[in-house]
């Protein structure tokens, strides 16, 4: 597995190869970039194969102390800081690992970019900078893969940053709309203000440890040569970078404005993979966190607090692609909330389930705007008539995430639920399950308004009819669709060796497969209830919710309003750095050039228009002066002499 | 001896002599056929650019030290001035650096009509002084080429740049000139003080002499009193910090350069600014170690001031030259940092950061003067929507301006990690609020991007056309550049590593 | 021999009346004649001191005489320039009143 850095290396390659030679080839570069993501996805499989065959101790392959799993690390040499050799000299690699949790992340990359880019096919034709579209997907695959897979935190953070700006460019792909361009800005900017601390994070660890390999880190907060309270704030740092990509509050901001992309970028970038990695790194640095303990009690409280926010704000919105980003930032707190609740396969099977299932939404979303240019639920309705496949994956999506039992959605949910009421406090679990309860309210609302509900013409702007998706469009759905109802099953233990995903992705030790059978029944009750109160409301039309919503209006004022974050935000960036920096450079201007600079040479010319006033050109002054000068050296001659 | 070892011997000799030898046969030059003197421009720093690739990859980075040195006897005892030229690690990235920039300044100087034959006399003369500044060893023509790298310059902006009404006030070309050499001027009169004072301590220690490499010799033996030092490193610190935008002497950079014309900003920027920080390396380090250890806190507290000063400065610029200089000013403030940090990683941080942002802000220039030169505006509140008509140059900015907010996978990420790296470990909190201003340096590129080159079509710039080849040629090789640095650091890196820790044994 | 002093007391009136005859004076031809009266009072000076000198032992010492040989000589020439130059003021402004010329000024 010594070509593992080859993983990436196939996007990164494609990439300017569609920028340089794109526009002229066939298909405009688009199969180059689906060719070096199947590439990865192959090459996922025979790195998957060749981790479960390899013998221990050869291969770079051995089992971390810190982490109790099975590790393979190849590197080549990047670059050296400092002259190899001296004190505090660093050599940065290009180093991959291979371990379950970059597996899962690789295989689900790999799977759901190859989906994407697949789909894009229909979803971008004739767009005119198709082959820009394509290149920047390249760009985003190879980074996203290398972030996947990096064994140091610096290869971490270039990948981290790189997956950052192609959000930045695909978010802002339509940049002649103005929302386009400034929730790309804002995407980039919020995100980076994250970033910020993980580079202090990850210095921080530099500084304690010595090196920016991950393994020499986890290895010294193993054995306690990081001491506790590094580890929590280096924890807390890298958890800040967390945050910003995957939209914890108080950075969750960005991400409901992002889907000002093009609806496949939702699906791959803003759903299933980056948004995933700060999930990814809290899992990554676990033994960081783990030789902290009260950095897991952060993660755990800010992930409870966004998955509860966030799943209002769902309830209340009325755009399709929002109530989906509202259930990405929820669904992405409740895998904070189970990695803080030491659910650490819990939390990555729930990635994994939510990443399958969300494309899947997402990509279903997709098909609907592509059909009908409409992106506001209130006009949309009864769709299952014109467009039944679409319907009917968007649905098992929607089940799946609402988690009703069988398929993937559910399992995960469910183990996280039982990991959080394991081992946090009461008051956690009975809010997750109010969550839990809320994504499948929201979830059954944007189901069944945009597909079962009364259909509504009203806003209908377009002329061709309604149709269903195009064959391109339709089979990566169907794959996804696939995992979506049946991920579930590798939970299970299953007859011979394999058992459960608790067996290959885990922290330390074991976890096998269980089910807390009382939290299965009241979240599976909750989820039924919710989809049958929604059907009663949007399909039945039976309950209006008039009353209701004249009761808490104050109180769905704020929640439609975001809990005024963005204003807020706004007030911060208006009032206070806007104008911090217009001071700075009034300052720059008045104070250090007009008075520092104009005012010395202000000065020098004033003086020099005083002093000149003795050159009176008259004859006789000069020759006054030298006469009291020569007077003058006389006496003083004839003092000194007296 | 043949060819080659010929020009081995000579290249540094050559490298100087080259420009100033050029400068002076532009002269000669036909007045009627401007092109003429472009022409045997571009021929000058073509042979430059070649000799300034030769000794990079001629510099063994396993042996270190000064390399390619030569004597050339001039005066001796009791002043002992000879042209001592030789490179190290920290100056073959330099000489490299300003053999590029002179190459492309040349190069995209097409567009000088005025007098132009005055202009690459001008230019090549200035080009002269910097490489004689990278490769002497010896504080007297040391001191002799930073005058002929910054004499120059107040004629180049004084003759050819350009006046700017900015409503509430105006800077003319003979506003930003002056400014520019008062305070530049200013600087060398500190810088000669010090080296005069340095001279009169050799001669009280027996031996007088400008020699940098007997100065530091003897400044290790301890001749040099920690007192004497401890005064004189501040006269190098500031004289040469003026040239280098140290806060509070910035001021005259971003004038400066909206005055400028196009070539003369990239060499003001992505060489002349280096220079200053160079000569805080090599005469205030190499020659007051005792004198840089204890006044190193102070710089890299203005240091840490540039930074973030220079990005909130830059965000609420209206003009997109103010927005680089002040950006310059911002980044400046990393090398600064990098240097005072005195720790391997951030001194080297600092070398490669001074070779990042010179290419990096040159191509700036480059695509500044080219959108000036067609919409003759520079406000980026009037511009906007340029994608549709100049898409090249906004495909090139937007990667300039990545490299500029530190994106991996571009060469300025290296630069200010390492730095970063190295301010981490010996000053903290400082080191913090660098960081942070990184971020900052994200809101006002992102916004110049969003504003000026995205954004809504505007029949206003319905005329503009493209950049021409030879800008696309200049531009191209620029973000080449940067990306090759960004993705494989290690060549330049090598070299840098080398020089920088023999200059670090000291400390 | 009649004292140094007498000599002194002569070039000392001598010198200030054209010192008087400088400051005071308008017409620049007159300002001229006073500077030659103060060079000769310091001739006078000179002379006067080199021959005390002279008579107080041997014919030593002719400093004296040599700068006021100089002084004459350089009297001369001044004085062909002066003369030259207020003949040209003359000539343009149709005034030698020197409160009138000052145009040698900022």
């Amino acid at each position: 597995m010594e070509w593992a850095w080859l993983i990436p290396v196939f996007s990164f390659v494609a990439f300017p190869l569609i920028v340089l030679f794109g526009k002229p080839l066939p298909g405009k570069g688009a199969p180059i970039a689906i060719l070096a993501i199947g590439g990865g996805f192959v090459l996922f499989w025979v790195a998957l194969l060749g981790y479960l065959n390899v013998v221990p101790g050869v291969n770079n392959c051995f089992t971390s102390s810190a982490t109790g799993v099975f590790t393979c690390d190849y590197r080549i040499s990047w670059f050296h800081a400092g002259l190899p050799g001296l004190e505090d000299s660093v050599e940065l690699a290009w180093g991959m690992i291979i371990d379950p949790l970059a597996l899962v992340m690789l295989g689900m990359v790999t799977f759901v970019a190859l989906m994407v880019q697949i789909y894009s096919l229909g979803y971008m034709k004739g767009d005119p900078r198709f082959s820009w579209y394509y290149a920047y997907h390249a760009l985003f695959a190879a980074a996203m893969l290398t972030l996947a897979l990096a064994d140091n935190f610096l290869l971490l953070y270039v990948a981290w940053e790189l997956v950052g700006v192609c959000s930045y460019l695909l978010i802002g792909f339509w940049y002649e709309r103005p929302a386009a361009r400034n929730a790309a800005k804002k995407a980039f900017i919020v995100t980076r203000l994250g970033d910020v601390g993980m580079l202090l994070g990850i210095l921080l660890l530099w500084r304690e440890v010595g090196s920016f390999s991950m393994l020499d880190a986890f290895e010294a907060a193993h054995n306690g040569v990081l001491n506790q309270g590094a580890a929590t704030a280096a924890g807390l740092l890298l958890f800040l970078g967390a945050m910003g990509k995957s939209a914890q509050f108080p950075f969750h901001v960005w991400l409901p404005d992002a889907m000002e992309g093009p609806t496949p970028v939702s699906a791959l970038i803003h759903a299933a993979t980056m948004v995933a990695a700060g999930v990814y790194l809290v899992a990554r640095a676990y033994p960081i966190f783990m030789a902290s303990g009260d950095a897991l009690l952060v993660v755990a409280v800010i992930g409870l607090i966004t998955a509860l926010l966030a799943s209002t704000i769902a309830l209340a919105s009325t755009d399709l692609k929002r109530i989906l980003a509202y259930s990405t930032i929820s669904h992405l707190g409740l895998m904070m909330l189970s990695l803080g609740a030491l659910g650490y396969t819990a939390a990555l099977f729930h990635l994994m389930a939510h990443g399958f299932s969300k494309a899947l939404l997402f990509l279903g979303a997709g098909s609907v705007l592509h059909s009908t240019e409409e992106q506001d639920i209130r006009n949309m309705g009864g769709l299952r008539k014109p467009m039944p496949l679409t319907a009917f994956l968007f649905s098992l999506g929607a089940l799946s995430l609402g988690g009703i039992p069988i398929l993937a959605g559910f399992w995960s949910k469910d183990e996280v639920l039982s990991a959080v009421s394991h081992n946090m406090n009461p008051i956690f679990i009975v809010l997750a399950l109010f969550t839990a309860l809320l994504s499948a309210l929201y979830m059954a609302r944007a189901m069944f308004v945009v597909f079962f509900g009364p259909a509504r013409t009203h806003g209908h702007r377009h002329s061709h009819p309604i149709h269903d998706a195009q064959l391109s469009m339709a089979a990566p759905m169907l794959l996804l669709g696939v995992l979506a109802a049946g991920f579930g099953l590798i939970s299970f233990n299953w007859p011979g060796s394999y058992q459960g995903i608790g067996s290959f992705l885990f922290f330390k030790e074991h976890e096998g497969f269980h089910i807390t059978w009382w939290i299965a029944i009241v979240s599976t009750l909750l989820a039924l209830a919710a989809f049958f109160a929604a059907y009663l409301v949007y399909v039945r039309q039976r309950i209006s919710l008039e009353g209701a919503r004249t009761a808490f209006a104050p109180l769905i004022r704020v929640v439609e309003n975001k809990y005024y974050m963005d204003h807020l935000y706004q007030w911060l960036v208006d009032r206070v750095v806007l104008v911090a920096s217009a001071a700075i450079a009034l300052v720059d201007r008045a104070v250090v050039n007009d008075v520092g600079v104009n005012g010395p040479a202000e000065v020098v010319g004033r003086v020099g228009i005083a002093m000149r006033r003795h050159v009176t050109g008259h004859l006789y002054s000069y020759a006054l002066v030298m006469t009291l000068g020569l007077i003058g050296l006389a006496i003083f001659w004839w003092l000194r002499a007296g | 001896m043949d060819f080659f070892t010929a020009i081995e011997q000579s290249a540094l000799f050559l490298i100087v002599l080259a420009p100033i030898a050029g400068a002076l046969l532009t002269m000669f030059t036909s007045r009627e056929r401007p092109q003429d003197a472009w022409h045997f421009a571009i021929l000058v720093s073509a042979i430059t650019l070649a000799l300034s690739i030769f000794i990079f990859v001629q510099y063994d980075f396993r042996a270190g030290g000064y390399q390619l040195t030569h004597i050339f006897r001039w005066l001796g005892y009791p002043l002992d001035i000879n042209l001592s030229l030789g490179v190290d690690g920290i100056a073959a990235p330099l000489v490299l650096l300003n053999g590029i920039i002179l190459f492309g300044g040349v190069l995209v100087a097409q567009t000088i009509k005025r007098r132009s034959r005055d202009f690459f006399v001008l230019l090549l003369a200035l080009g002269g002084g910097v490489f004689g500044v990278f490769v002497v060893r010896d504080l007297f023509f040391l001191f002799f080429f930073y005058e002929l790298a910054v004499l120059p310059m107040y004629l180049l902006i004084g003759v050819w740049g350009s006046s700017t009404d900015f409503g509430t006030f105006r800077r003319t070309k003979e506003y930003g000139a002056m400014k520019l050499m008062l305070f530049l001027v200013a600087g060398s009169v500190l810088i000669w003080v010090g080296i005069l004072a340095l001279y009169v301590q050799a001669w009280k220690a027996g031996a007088p002499t400008f020699d940098m490499s007997t100065l530091a010799e003897m400044a290790q033996r301890g001749d040099f009193s920690e007192g004497l030092q401890r005064w004189v490193f501040p006269l190098f610190m500031i004289g040469f910090g003026v040239l280098a935008g140290l806060w509070p002497f910035h001021t005259w950079s971003p004038d400066g350069h909206v005055a400028a014309p196009t070539a003369v900003s990239m060499l003001h920027a992505g060489v002349l600014m280096k220079l200053g920080a160079y000569g805080i390396i090599r005469v205030g380090m190499e020659l007051t170690p005792a004198g840089a250890e204890a006044w190193m806190p102070v710089l890299i507290g203005l240091g840490t001031v540039n930074v973030l000063y220079g990005a909130f400065s830059a965000m609420s610029q209206g003009d997109l030259k103010y927005v680089i200089g002040y950006s310059s000013v911002s980044h400046m403030g990393y090398v600064i940092m990098g240097i005072a940090t005195l720790h391997p990683i951030g001194v080297g941080g600092a070398v490669l950061q001074m070779f990042s942002h010179g290419i990096m802000t040159a191509l700036m220039f480059v695509l500044v003067g080219a959108i000036y030169d067609r919409a003759h505006i520079r406000d980026i509140n009037v511009l906007n929507g340029l994608v549709k008509r100049m898409g090249a140059a906004t495909f090139f900015f937007a990667i300039a301006g990545l490299a500029s907010l530190g994106l991996p996978g571009l060469s300025g990420f290296v630069a200010e990690f390492m730095v970063f790296t190295g301010a981490f470990k010996e000053y903290l909190p400082l080191a913090v609020l660098a960081v942070a201003g990184a971020a900052v340096t994200a809101v006002y590129i992102l916004r110049l991007l969003a504003r000026s080159f995205f954004g809504e079509a505007d029949p206003r710039w319905a005329h503009l056309t493209d950049l021409s080849p030879v800008e696309k040629g200049v531009a191209g090789a620029f973000v080449l550049i940067l990306i090759a640095v960004g993705v494989w650091p290690e060549p330049l890196l090598r070299v840098i590593n080398t020089g920088v820790a023999s200059l670090l044994k000291v400390f | 021999m009649a004292p140094l002093v007498y000599f002194q007391i002569l070039s000392a009136a001598l010198f200030v009346i054209g010192l008087y005859g400088v400051l005071a004076r308008r017409s620049a031809v007159l300002v001229v004649m006073s500077i030659e009266l103060m060079l000769n009072a310091v001739n006078i000076n000179l002379i006067a001191a080199a021959s005390h000198l002279e008579g107080q032992g041997r014919f030593l010492n002719f400093d004296g005489h040599i700068i006021a040989i100089f002084v004459i000589t350089i009297a001369a020439a001044e004085i062909g320039l002066a003369l030259a130059i207020i003949l040209r003021m003359y000539r343009n402004r149709a005034t030698v009143d020197v409160d009138e010329i000052n145009l040698m000024k900022w």
